[in-house]
């Protein structure tokens, strides 16, 4: 088993829906974005184009990061999803030079709001509880490995029951985020890549990004 | 917290910025303690110099303590040594312990026991190895990252260690000029061999980065004549090559220089060394999300 996504980049509108599902899902601090919209333009008038990128971390098969960790704290599961333990970073930053994706980030100002010198939201406090985010650590997308988990013990299917599918795959309005298990030859998101010809960024870097993007 | 617009990440060459700005600036410090410390050592236990070993030994410490002031945890550092198998860092870890293991030991026999001749070799050569592995391995650390075409090269473990063994000669010279010691002019043979030795990789360095990616090329321009370029000519060059060099070739046709411009050399080179890593930690960009056209 191994968790993929592929993203139709024509289907994506940019409506950023995506970013603030996973900043919800996981009561990510301000200024941590796990998942990014790039939005940007190419060639010249009249020929222009917009180009509308989504990002987050590519759970690549073979990840630079869990490598270069020097204590262990970057895994990867046997399902593919690479993640952080908390408890184990040191802070070295080495996994977030090493990562040719940029996908990672360091969480430093555990004091940060999004309403300085105002009370914490009802939502920043119930995720301070919930999902608290240790400071000095390096954080990333993690496929939303807990949905899945709980999916998978209650019997779904991750990328085709909303309650085990990533948040920014359910949240997405028109429907460019596709989820499943890459090694399943019918699953949905293998018949979308090779139909539409699904292809990783930057494959020479050479580290098996598990996400496909569709021109 | 970097700021960039998004748009950035699509289109441009992206700096890395997490092992030079802020507490990365510490990481570019214990890297160059640590191959100045190699390098001391290796000079010092070639000279038999008791001093030298034992300032080798507190730059290790140094080095130790930038490390420290690197991690946003330092209270877990002892887990930094459970992924020898993949991680340079940790294996950097490994080799900086038992080096400062092996120093002490050496450290002690020479002072209180200097007739256990055998033992003092045998623990001297291996210090000696671990001196070599802590001096390379920062070069190590920095070219095992594929991201960053610039340091992804061969040379840089050479680059590295090479300019820590010129510091390493370089304080070993001062110390010499402060003890009196007769072998200043075998030791600045030495010098003027690696000096040339250093003014050559760096050449090569550039040159073969220039032909190996984009990036790779983009980040040698910014080096040579872009932002870095201050860094690069006055530090660099003009503090790590050209001063020593001028020096060096002064006190072979002069053969009692004075201590003061020898002692002009040694802070000129150690200035250089610091600026190297900075120089090539600063360079290293990553490529665009797309690529510009």
């Amino acid at each position: 088993m191994r968790w993929g996504m592929a993203i139709e980049l024509k289907r994506c509108v940019g409506c950023y829906e995506c970013v603030l599902a996973c900043k919800a899902e996981h009561f990510l601090p301000p200024e941590i974005f796990w998942n990014r919209v790039l939005i940007g333009e190419s060639g010249k008038y009249p020929n222009v184009t917009k180009l509308i990128y989504n990002v987050r971390c590519n759970q690549c098969d073979d990840p630079a990061c869990v490598k270069v960790c020097p204590t262990g704290a970057t895994q990867q599961r046997e399902d593919g999803i690479v993640w952080v333990d908390e408890d184990k970073c040191v802070g070295c930053r080495y996994c977030m030079v090493a990562c040719p994706y940029q996908a990672r980030q360091m969480y430093e100002d555990g004091n940060a709001q999004y309403f300085p010198g105002q009370e914490l939201t009802e939502h920043e406090k119930i995720g301070k509880e919930l999902y608290p985010h240790k400071p000095g650590v390096v954080t990333k997308c993690v496929f939303c490995k807990e949905r899945i988990d709980a999916g998978l013990e209650a019997g779904l299917t991750p990328g085709v029951d909303r309650e085990a599918t990533p948040a920014c795959v359910i949240s997405c309005p028109t429907k460019a985020i596709h989820f499943g298990d890459l090694d399943e030859p019918n699953s949905d998101i293998n018949r979308v890549i090779k139909e539409k010809h699904g292809h990783p960024f930057h494959p020479e870097f050479d580290t098996k990004p598990s996400i496909y993007y569709i021109d | 917290m970097i700021q960039r617009k998004p748009y950035d990440f699509m289109v441009k060459y992206q700096q890395q910025k997490d092992w030079v700005d802020g507490r990365g600036n510490f990481i570019a410090f214990a890297f160059f303690l640590g191959g100045i410390a190699g390098g001391l050592f290796l000079a010092s236990a070639y000279f038999d110099n008791l001093l030298g070993i034992f300032i080798a030994f507190l730059l290790t410490g140094l080095m130790g303590a930038s490390y420290m002031l690197h991690l946003t945890h330092p209270m877990r550092f002892w887990r930094m040594v459970v992924k020898p198998g993949t991680s340079w860092i940790s294996r950097g870890f490994t080799f900086i312990m038992l080096f400062g293991l092996f120093t002490v030991i050496t450290m002690i026999l020479m002072q209180w026991a200097p007739d256990a001749t055998t033992a003092i070799t045998t623990f001297k050569v291996l210090a000696g190895i671990f001196a070599f592995a802590q001096s390379i391995y920062t070069g190590f650390a920095v070219s095992y990252v594929s991201a960053i075409k610039v340091w992804n090269s061969a040379i840089v473990p050479i680059l590295f260690v090479t300019c820590g063994l010129s510091g390493g000669l370089a304080i070993l010279l001062a110390i010499m000029v402060g003890q009196g010691s007769a072998q200043i002019a075998t030791l600045e043979n030495i010098i003027r061999v690696v000096l040339i030795a250093f003014a050559i990789i760096v050449a090569v360095y550039l040159w073969n980065a220039t032909y190996s990616s984009t990036a790779a090329k983009d980040a040698v321009i910014r080096l040579i004549g872009g932002v870095l370029a201050p860094l690069f000519w006055i530090g660099v060059f003009l503090f790590g090559i050209a001063i020593p060099v001028v020096i060096s070739v002064i006190t072979y046709w002069v053969h009692d220089a004075s201590s003061a411009l020898l002692i002009t050399a040694v802070v000129s080179e150690i200035i250089g060394g610091l600026a190297l890593r900075f120089a090539v930690l600063k360079a290293g960009v990553y490529e665009p999300l797309l690529p510009s056209d």
